[in-house]
């Protein structure tokens, strides 16, 4: 079968009309690609941004935390013993000089530990400086400070180096999410032992925070308006790419466990 | 003597808009572009004015020399920040080159004066790479930038429309040259031509247009 020179003129003309069509296709598929990327970069500028909100949230709530850790210790600590200062300066009788002596000695040693408390209250003031110098110190003198009140036996293992290559906004994070943990404990636990867990696993680090308290349901607890702390924990641990796991049953005390990777 | 067709006006309209828009820019690869808006329509008349008096196959092949000089160094511009070299321009010229005096004086050189077709096959090719690459150099470019207001975008664009709408005309010219008896206003070549021309221009008139928008938003 012979083919006419009309014929191959129109199939030339076919195939120049397809190669006229294929780069509208292209062109097409190059600017949805970008449009993607657009908003692909609309979303992370948006993450940064809620990163950053939320880092300076956490940095007001670890302030906030501080001092009310202040002002607890100011009512029930040094004030007491300010309070006892006073009295027992009121009861002074000068005449009786051995009961004087001896009061006076009391006076001493209550002002020397009020002083050891003014002390310990300053270092606790600059929390802030504290997680300079690394989550696990920070971690540390927290529960430091806890063990003073003899409520809870604290058990403690932790790395033997610092965390997080200057990522400081992790840490005041992590910080946050131990603090956030410390107080639910304390608040609604009725626990008395505490056991904090810091390990490295295969480029993360896990905090694990155990108590022996009475427990709670935990789906239950989501599901409530006063679960909001628990979706808190969550959310804190999502945006720092990290998971958090929350266990508990009543009766058998409760953990937490806090992936993040670095 | 038809001085004005759809083609002519898109080419007068495009060298318009580069000499309005461009002749300010900073940029030595977009400022060329007045020169070789100039070159195309000087080309054109002369065409228009000389084909009934001597055959204008020369006037065509050495305004290749133009258009494969000016397509490719605005091209290479395009790349440069991406970190290529001044090598692969020359080394595209240098086969330029050979492939187009090869044509010219050896393998045709029976059939004188004759287009040098093949050199524009391989032209066509280098080129529809050229932005083909330059497409994918974006994509895999992290930062965005809006391609909607691209000049640099909008003008491979164009040159991609031209040179790959072309493929089956620059293979077939020999076939079409002598079987394509109509008269050449209503030939196949004459059509798929216009229409590839007036696409090309279009286009880069817009670019041009972007790129003036460009440098007057970087200034303001």
């Amino acid at each position: 079968m012979q083919v006419s020179p009309k014929e191959i003129i129109s199939l030339i003309a076919l195939t120049s009309f397809v190669f006229l069509i294929a780069p509208i296709f292209l062109i097409r598929y190059v600017l949805l690609y970008n449009r993607k990327k657009k908003k692909h970069e609309e979303e992370k500028k948006a993450m940064v941004k809620t990163l950053e909100t939320e880092l300076l949230r956490t940095q007001m709530e670890v302030q906030e935390q501080t001092l009310k850790t202040i002002a607890y210790d100011l009512h029930d600590n040094i004030g007491q013993l300010l309070s006892l200062t006073t009295i027992t300066l009121s009861s002074i009788d000068l005449d009786d000089r051995s009961k004087a002596a001896e009061k006076i000695a009391l006076i001493e040693d209550l002002t020397a530990r009020s002083t050891k408390e003014v002390k310990a209250l300053s270092r606790m003031l600059h929390s802030e400086e504290l997680l300079s110098r690394g989550l696990f110190s920070a971690i540390e003198f927290e529960l430091e400070w806890m063990k003073r009140s003899d409520r809870f036996r604290i058990n403690f293992v932790k790395p033997t180096f610092e965390s997080f290559n200057n990522d400081s906004g992790k840490e005041t994070i992590m910080f946050r999410l131990f603090q956030e943990i410390i107080n639910n404990i304390i608040q609604h636990s009725k626990a008395t032992e505490i056991f904090v867990n810091l390990e490295q696993i295969d480029g993360t680090l896990k905090m694990d925070i155990r108590d022996n308290g009475v427990g709670f349901d935990v789906a239950e607890t989501l599901q409530r308006k006063n679960g909001m702390g628990l979706h808190n924990i969550k959310k804190r641990a999502a945006i720092i790419n990290g998971t958090a796991a929350i266990e508990s049953r009543r009766g058998t005390g409760s953990s937490v466990s806090i992936t993040v990777p670095y | 003597m038809k001085f004005i067709s759809l083609n002519t006006a898109a080419e007068l309209i495009c060298f318009l808009a580069a000499l309005i828009f461009l002749y300010r820019d900073k940029s030595a690869a977009w400022r060329l572009f007045i020169l070789y808006m100039l070159i195309v329509v000087s080309t054109e008349t002369t065409a228009i004015l000389t084909r009934r008096i001597i055959p204008n196959q020369h006037l065509y092949n050495a305004f290749l020399l133009a258009e494969c000089g000016f397509v490719s160094y605005f091209l290479y511009n395009m790349f440069r920040p991406f970190g290529y070299t001044k090598k692969w321009l020359f080394a595209w010229w240098g086969i330029f080159a050979v492939v187009y005096l090869g044509e010219l004086y050896y393998f045709r050189g029976g059939e004188y004066p004759h287009f040098v077709a093949f050199t524009v096959n391989i032209m066509s090719v280098a080129f529809v790479l050229g932005c083909l690459w330059f497409y994918y150099v974006k994509l895999v470019d992290e930062q965005y930038e809006p391609l909607m207001t691209s000049a640099q975008f909008w003008w491979v664009s164009g040159a991609l429309f031209f040179y790959f709408g072309s493929t089956a005309c620059n293979v077939f010219f020999d076939y079409l040259a002598e079987y394509d008896h109509a008269s050449y206003y209503s030939s196949t070549r004459y059509v798929i031509y216009n229409i590839l021309n007036i696409i090309l221009y279009s286009l880069w008139t817009y670019s041009i247009v972007c790129r003036y928008r460009q440098r007057k938003l970087s200034r303001s």
